[in-house]
């Protein structure tokens, strides 16, 4: 063997050696590295979602007491049971309001049953949806008393000028109107010599699904399913209690 | 004289150049020593690495399950505004799928004339013709599902107003026509019937307005349909509101007198 042959040997063995070295021991341990670096990034990720979401419920904690009073309000609007007293006093105000004579409701289910209640279970929208009440509402009084009137029902549940929600009773929709002079009295009533019209109009009200309360079992400190108010993880953020006001 | 080669034999050119007395071996212990230290510097770093990585992964793994039981702590918090937007929403959609009544009766009375008095006037929205729900689209972060709330006047309703009156001729049932077509939202106005009522009067309308109890002698009593048009969307309604509120226009209308017009 000549010298140089020794040498090429030399380096191939070094070679070899670098090169088992790396595989056995450098690259495992590279991998390794690799390994935890995904898991890095994946805790990365994780907690950026899980700030997120705490970001979320903090901001939900902030805006409790608003949320409240909103959802207070829109009880007003559809209330969890028919509440049809509440619905005859705020007709009654309305048409007193444009001078109306409220003359008569009666609910009008599809099988014409008196009953309240068989109409609203008759008429459930869907298993999340609101339950439908329909109602025949008679009243009496001039024409644009009826324009008046018709504005005064719809205001009850309306969109303002901002486009927000704006609730001062019961949402109705009103479904037919059927204007006829008064069969009694023609001519008689409405003022200024203006005939007396009858106005049957069917409406629908709304309630919340069986089982739903107004604020689902919320108080206005904090909403149902909260066990201690939540120290360590809203720590420095307070909430108010909710004041909702709700005119009769 | 012959030459001899005073260079020694080890020593000459090609005869193992560089190994030395020990025959390479000084350069191989030393290039192992190389590689053998450079591959002790590399898993050094990845030793380094992997055990920064790992407590990195471990301190972000732990903050991240406290930043989540603090979430889920405050999470009914979060489900309560989810109602509230729910709820929003579904009544927002039923006011948007209404039909504005008394605008229309307004209207009516603004284009009816003198000439013209109604004696039954019967509004009513007819079925859909496409859905009817007014689907909510789910809140955000809601534990619920998405709420799909049955309008009574579903979007795609047609409004249909059935209208029976006297007209002093049939030159102003015409012009009636043409005048309700002028209803804001009226798609369509057809007419069923305009009989002349004979010189007794009375054709079965009895008039509402006016002094007289009937239509006139030989006055047309007729009937007609005015069909608006179909409601919209929720989504297309509540547009159509907050473009309405932010061009404010005000108009002047003009109501017929009491004796004359809608009665």
């Amino acid at each position: 063997m000549t010298g140089r042959d020794r040498i090429v040997m030399i380096v191939i063995a070094v070679l070899a050696v670098a090169a088992g070295g790396w595989m056995l021991v450098v690259s495992p341990k590279r991998k390794e590295v690799k390994t935890y670096e995904e898991q890095v990034a994946t805790a990365e990720t994780q907690l950026s979602t899980a700030k997120s979401q705490l970001a979320n419920a903090k901001a939900a904690q902030s805006q409790y007491a608003t949320a409240y009073a909103s959802v207070v309000r829109l009880g007003k609007a559809v209330p969890p049971s028919q509440e049809v007293a509440s619905l005859v006093y705020e007709l009654e105000q309305a048409s007193n309001q444009h001078a109306v004579s409220f003359d008569s409701i009666a609910t009008s289910s599809a099988g014409g049953s008196p009953s309240a209640s068989a109409a609203a279970t008759a008429a459930t929208g869907g298993a999340t949806g609101f339950t439908q009440m329909p109602f025949t509402f008679v009243f009496a009084g001039g024409f644009f008393d009826f324009e008046h009137l018709f504005r005064g029902l719809t205001a009850f549940t309306s969109h303002g000028g901002d486009g927000s929600l704006q609730v001062s009773g019961r949402l109705l929709t009103i479904q037919s109107v059927k204007l006829a002079p008064e069969a009694a009295t023609p001519g008689a009533g409405g003022g200024k010599g203006a005939p007396n019209l009858t106005g049957t109009v069917t409406a629908t009200a709304y309630v919340l699904p069986a089982g739903q309360g107004v604020t689902a079992g919320a108080t206005p400190s904090s909403p149902s399913g909260t066990t201690a108010p939540a120290a360590s993880a809203a720590a420095g953020s307070t909430t108010t209690p909710a004041v909702a006001r709700v005119t009769p | 004289m012959r030459a001899v080669n005073l260079i020694p034999t080890d020593q000459r050119s090609g005869a193992s150049v560089g190994a030395g007395r020990s025959g390479g071996a000084a350069y191989a212990v030393l290039g192992l020593l190389v590689i053998v230290a450079a591959l002790a510097v590399l898993y050094g770093k990845a030793n380094r690495a992997a055990s920064a990585d790992k407590s990195k992964a471990a301190t972000l793994n732990a903050e991240a399950q406290q930043a989540q039981a603090a979430a889920q702590a405050l999470a009914p918090y979060t489900a309560f505004v989810a109602l509230r937007e729910q709820r929003e929403q579904a009544v927002a959609a039923l006011v948007d799928t209404r039909f504005d009544w008394a605008h229309a009766i307004h209207e009516f009375g603004r284009v009816l004339t003198k000439q013209v008095s109604i004696t039954s006037l019967d509004g009513s929205i007819g079925g859909a013709a496409t859905s009817t729900a007014v689907p909510t689209p789910p809140p955000t972060g809601a534990a619920g599902s998405s709420a799909a709330v049955t309008s009574a006047t579903p979007a795609g309703s047609v409004p249909t107003f059935q209208i029976t009156g006297c007209a002093t001729s049939q030159h102003a049932v015409a012009d009636t026509m043409q005048r309700l077509r002028l209803i804001d939202g009226v798609s369509e106005v057809t007419l069923q019937s305009s009989t002349k009522t004979g010189s007794s009067g009375g054709g079965g309308a009895a008039s509402a307005g006016g002094s007289s109890g009937s239509c006139g002698p030989g006055h047309p009593v007729f009937a007609m349909t005015v069909t608006f048009s179909a409601l919209p969307s929720a989504s297309a309604s509540a547009a159509a509101a907050s473009a309405k509120t932010s061009s404010v226009a005000e108009t002047t209308v003009t109501t017929p007198s009491s004796g004359g017009g809608a009665g």
